[in-house]
């Protein structure tokens, strides 16, 4: 028989990034739980296989570079999000 | 003649049969003209059977597309064209029934020029199939819409499509060098800039290549294109930056669009909206502070030479306009996700936040650089209302791509994308949701635009409207449709050309 059972690889709770996000594996992102109850039900993902998505993501993009062209140039620079000061004033957002 | 039937005898299937040498390639059956009935943009799906087609068939030649056609005006059935249905307006979807003319199959590379750098193929080829192939010589076809790995050659014709690298190598226009085509009346034809299917320049006759780009399938079908062949970039690269405010980020775009920087293929303005999306819902999710208000996303690509020395200009350019650098790894990974659009699972939020599933409207206009403020703020303050009248909307943010061939400023494919909960779409909600499309377009006319960059204004909402942008133009196109569709039989009801028929003409719409 092919299958799998989620307790083979029960995933990590899941850490609060915001109110819409939460993270269980570093970069990888999932709506919060609590919305997702009335209208789309989240289903449960071992995390062998959540690894496989993403991996498998992630091969695409590499693979669509490689498409592109020869190579990809790095600046080799961090990123500078820290330097940005307080927001604007927020608009109000639909 | 005219066409009057509602549905095709087995007369006419026979007849199809014929042509297209065996059952295989004639399908009447519900599965095959259902899913070749809409496309991606948001469809009523309430009354999905008012354009079903009649039957799909699938040429493999121009000799074929030809006979169709041919069949078609005998019959007086309507002929719908369609390549990828990768299309954002609704070129492809039948509006009377008819004969779909899926060209899927004919997608082979009829010739590879290296000498004159061009190569020649079948409209039914797609882009990465055919870069694919084009990889091991070197060279490369640049032509590069978000639906990159599903559309068609044909589709990219028919739409005259935009290209994210546009502005470094051209848009399909600029990048189609010539092509074959099947006239609505059967026959068949080379066009190109003057004569010559390898010639890039002439000044023999009318332009008529740009005649038959982006009709949305109402002139012909293009069975045949040559193409332009560029070298292969020996390098990308891609740099994302972040700003606090969205009016720095405007100056900053337009600080870097007109650097004079020749291999710079694209800029990309985010707004607030579409960072907000990208945080919560889309699959390229930036995950970055509240205090990132919008971000400017830039690519360069060519000989390593080149670009090299204009990515540290670049840098420097973003720094002093106030852009904060994301890093390599974001900047790299999501432009190459830039290539793949169609590959987003897509959700949309309620107002409760709850996750629905929701298809994807991306109203597209072309706006100079100068209205871009404006017409943001207009755009999603009528998002807003309807989404506060009718709970099944979302309103996924605004996307400001550069536009031009060849020189990245000037005007800016300016879309903003509208997640829309289809299965609970009725006559109210679609009607409303047309109106909301509507007074969209209105605003890319107030502010000295186009109401489309790339997908074409045949859809309700824009099609209203063209008249009005075209003015004087679009007495021409009528004139131009009755005489080279003397039956109307080439995707009729498209683009309101049946108006073509009427008057002094005394015909009646086809069905």
């Amino acid at each position: 028989m092919i299958g799998f059972t989620l307790r083979a690889q029960r995933p990590p709770e899941p850490r609060r990034v915001n109110d819409d996000v939460v993270e269980r594996f570093e970069h990888v992102l999932e709506v919060a739980p609590e919305k997702m109850t009335e209208h789309v039900q989240q289903q449960d993902i071992p995390a062998w296989d959540t690894h496989r998505i993403v991996g498998g993501r992630w091969d695409h993009l590499d693979w669509m570079h490689d498409h592109w062209a020869d190579s990809v140039l790095s600046t080799g620079i961090e990123p500078e999000i820290a330097e940005l000061g307080e927001p604007m004033p927020s608009e109000e957002r639909s | 003649m005219t066409a009057t039937a509602t549905a095709l005898g087995d007369g006419v299937l026979d007849e199809l049969r014929g042509i297209l040498g065996g059952d295989e390639y004639v399908l009447p059956d519900l599965p095959a003209r259902v899913n070749r009935t809409r496309v991606p943009a948001p469809f009523p799906v309430h009354r999905w059977g008012e354009f079903l087609p009649d039957v799909a068939v699938l040429p493999r030649t121009t000799e074929q597309v030809s006979e169709v056609v041919k069949l078609a005006n005998r019959h007086g059935i309507p002929i719908v064209p369609r390549a990828g249905g990768t299309g954002l307006a609704d070129g492809a979807v039948p509006l009377r029934g008819g004969i779909v003319v899926d060209v899927k199959l004919m997608n082979r590379i009829l010739d590879i020029d290296l000498v004159d750098r061009t190569v020649t193929v079948q409209t039914g080829i797609n882009m990465l199939t055919l870069n694919r192939e084009l990889k091991a010589h070197g060279v490369i076809y640049p032509d590069d819409p978000a639906s990159y790995p599903c559309s068609i050659v044909g589709g990219r014709i028919g739409t005259s499509g935009w290209s994210l690298i546009g502005g470094r190598y051209g848009h399909t226009r600029d990048l189609v060098i010539s092509m074959e085509l099947v006239l609505p009346t059967g026959e068949v034809i080379e066009v190109g800039d003057g004569g010559g299917r390898k010639v890039r320049k002439s000044s023999t006759g009318f332009q008529l290549k740009h005649l038959f780009m982006g009709h949305q399938g109402t002139l012909g079908i293009a069975t045949e294109a040559t193409l332009e062949l560029v070298p292969r970039p020996e390098v990308e690269f891609a740099a994302f930056f972040a700003f606090s405010d969205y009016g720095t980020a405007w100056e900053a775009t337009g600080a870097l669009a007109k650097s004079g920087l020749a291999t710079l293929a694209g800029v990309v303005l985010f707004d607030e909206w579409k960072l907000a999306y990208l945080r919560r819902d889309d699959e390229a999710y930036i995950p970055q502070p509240p205090t990132v208000r919008a971000v400017i996303a830039s690519a360069m690509y060519g000989a390593r030479d080149e670009v090299e020395p204009a990515s540290r200009r670049l840098m420097r350019i973003a720094k002093e306009t106030g852009g904060k650098y994301l890093g390599d790894e974001i900047s790299q990974g999501d432009w190459a996700s830039r290539h793949d659009r169609y590959a987003t699972p897509l959700h949309g939020r309620l107002k409760d936040g709850q996750v629905v599933p929701m298809c994807w409207h991306c109203e597209d206009a072309s706006i100079p650089y100068s209205q871009l403020p404006a017409v943001r703020e207009k755009w999603h303050a009528i998002a807003k209302r309807y989404i506060d009248r009718y709970g099944i909307f979302d309103d996924w943010g605004m996307f400001a791509y550069t536009n031009a061939a060849y020189k990245p400023w000037g005007d800016y494919l300016t879309e903003i994308d509208i997640g829309i909960w289809e299965q609970e779409l009725d006559e109210e909600s679609w009607r409303g949701w047309v109106q909301c499309k509507r007074e969209i377009a209105e605003v890319a006319l107030e502010h000295g635009g186009s109401i489309t960059a790339c997908h074409g204004a045949t859809r309700a909402g824009d099609v209203e409207l063209v008249p009005q942008e075209m003015g004087g133009g679009f007495e021409v196109m009528k004139k131009i449709k009755a005489a080279l569709d003397p039956n109307n039989v080439m995707n009729p009801g498209k683009y309101l050309l049946d108006q073509a028929y009427e008057g002094e003409n005394g015909r009646e719409a086809v069905r």
